[in-house]
């Protein structure tokens, strides 16, 4: 069995990272969490454009979302910054659930200076605190690892996603928990994706979701031809929604899927889980890690420079010319599969390897160039 | 290629029009030779076989949808010959 070094959490979880999160619970909030962030070492701040007058089951997700990234085991300890008290306590009751250090700091009645001050006191605490943590050997069996293709191209179905199947499949024998999506590109596969589904049940479910999500897409008027396959999807080759699927699909090699999950669920099952997400490279990674993804795995063919403000996202991509021309997003090479100087079991070795590096700390390029994507999903209009 | 019965396979380095071309089914050593009439880009597709107007067009062995008009074998195949089946408006 493999072994990573880690960073354990009250509840047991094993992160890959150590952040000290600084929240903003509204667009208002943004400017109070970057100044925090300013102003103490150490922190990030993860500003968004919403969290005012959302309602129903779109709020529901938001709050999943900041919570999601507060309970993420790559985070050590949070504030959480609110425009106005209650929500802002709302989002940090559900990341003290996993018995973390969290605090929450209201705006109203005080200003952004003062608001600023105090969050600025909790957090350099917490940067401390987090700083004495240590991390310890652990097993892979404790990872939770997700993966997304993006700015594909023909490459990537050849080759790179294939390489992701082949680690799949490694780290789903060695226990860990595992999670795919991108609902609207399986467009032309999802029977292959309903056929690894473990029970009927679990196909049903899926196929409803894959259904219902077409629907919406096509109740608006439109089809997605022109957006899927993407503009750059087509200079790099391919031509249909069919294709871009079956390259896709290749990423979740021959493992069985052991649930179905809604946007942002944490999984509860080790093996491979699916997850229903938008196939928008920053929007998908947020999901995942709103459910506790703690590294990425993200190929490439034409050079999407994606990345997470608190998860590590490994980059490969097997186009000869993207790790040329785009070397400092890209973190594993695999364009020798293209020449025939390795095979796939030996460029999925090389990428188990980098995981459990990663996983234990080796920085990924989006990191190192400060890619900090985040992008909730929003599921419908506010009020 | 990806698979025996595609009858498109993936430009592995740039093609120039007229070459005599190359390909290796994934996971075999199996070899298929044919000459391009196109300039084909690597990550591009290039035409396995004559696949008449409507004809179904096939890779990694799967239906990835339609040719828009007749093309010979050697042709670049894309989105000028090549239409999803999926998307469409009802």
């Amino acid at each position: 069995m493999s072994t990573f070094k880690g960073f354990e959490r009250e509840n047991g979880r094993v992160g890959a990272r150590n952040h000290t999160l600084i929240i903003p619970l509204d667009d208002l909030s943004n400017t109070a969490a970057v100044g925090v962030e300013k102003l103490v070492q150490g922190t990030r701040a993860i500003p968004h454009p919403y969290g005012r007058l959302q309602f129903g089951p779109d709020l529901d997700l938001f709050f999943k979302t900041l919570a999601g990234f507060g309970r993420n085991p790559n985070v050590a300890n949070a504030v959480v910054i609110g425009k106005e008290p209650n929500w802002t306590q709302k989002v940090a009751d559900d990341i003290a659930k996993t018995g973390k250090h969290v605090e929450a700091v209201s705006i109203e009645g005080i200003g952004d200076l003062k608001a600023i001050e105090q969050a600025s006191r909790y957090a350099k605490n917490m940067v401390v605190d987090a700083s004495e943590k240590v991390r310890k050997e652990f097993d892979v069996s404790a990872l939770t690892i997700s993966t997304k293709c993006g700015e594909s191209d023909t490459t990537s179905g050849l080759a790179s996603n294939p390489t992701i199947g082949v680690v799949y499949d490694m780290l789903e024998d060695e226990g860990a928990t595992l999670l795919i999506g991108e609902t609207s590109e399986l467009t032309g596969a999802e029977e292959h994706i309903a056929d690894k589904m473990a029970t009927p049940k679990l196909r049903a479910k899926f196929m409803k979701m894959f259904q219902d999500y077409t629907k919406e897409v096509t109740s608006h008027g439109a089809d997605l031809l022109g957006s899927q396959p993407t503009q750059v999807n087509i200079r790099g080759g391919l031509s249909t929604i069919e294709e871009k699927a079956l390259g896709n699909i290749q990423k979740a090699g021959n493992c069985k899927i052991v649930d179905v999950l809604d946007y942002a669920e944490e999984p509860r099952k080790p093996g491979l889980n699916y997850m229903n997400t938008s196939s928008a490279a920053a929007e998908c990674v947020t999901l995942f890690a709103a459910a506790g993804a703690v590294v990425h795995l993200f190929t490439t063919g034409q050079g999407n420079i994606i990345g997470n403000p608190i998860v590590p996202v490994v980059k490969l991509s097997a186009n000869p010319k993207t790790v040329q021309t785009m070397s400092e997003h890209i973190d594993l090479d695999v364009s020798g599969l293209l020449r025939f100087e390795y095979d796939l079991k030996e460029a999925g070795r090389r990428l188990h390897a980098l995981t459990l590096q990663t996983a234990s700390g080796r920085l990924t390029s989006n990191e190192a160039l400060g890619h900090f994507e985040f992008a909730p999903t929003k599921l419908y209009i506010s009020a | 290629m990806h698979a025996a019965k595609d009858s498109v396979g993936v430009a592995v380095s740039d093609i120039t029009e007229g070459e005599q071309v190359s390909g290796v089914y994934m996971g075999t050593t199996k070899e298929m030779r044919i000459r391009s009439k196109d300039e084909v880009q690597l990550g591009h597709k290039i035409a396995l076989r004559r696949i008449p107007r409507g004809e179904k067009v096939i890779e990694y062995g799967e239906v990835i949808g339609e040719a828009t008009k007749p093309i010979e074998q050697g042709e670049h195949v894309h989105v000028h010959n090549l239409k999803s089946l999926r998307w469409r408006r009802k």
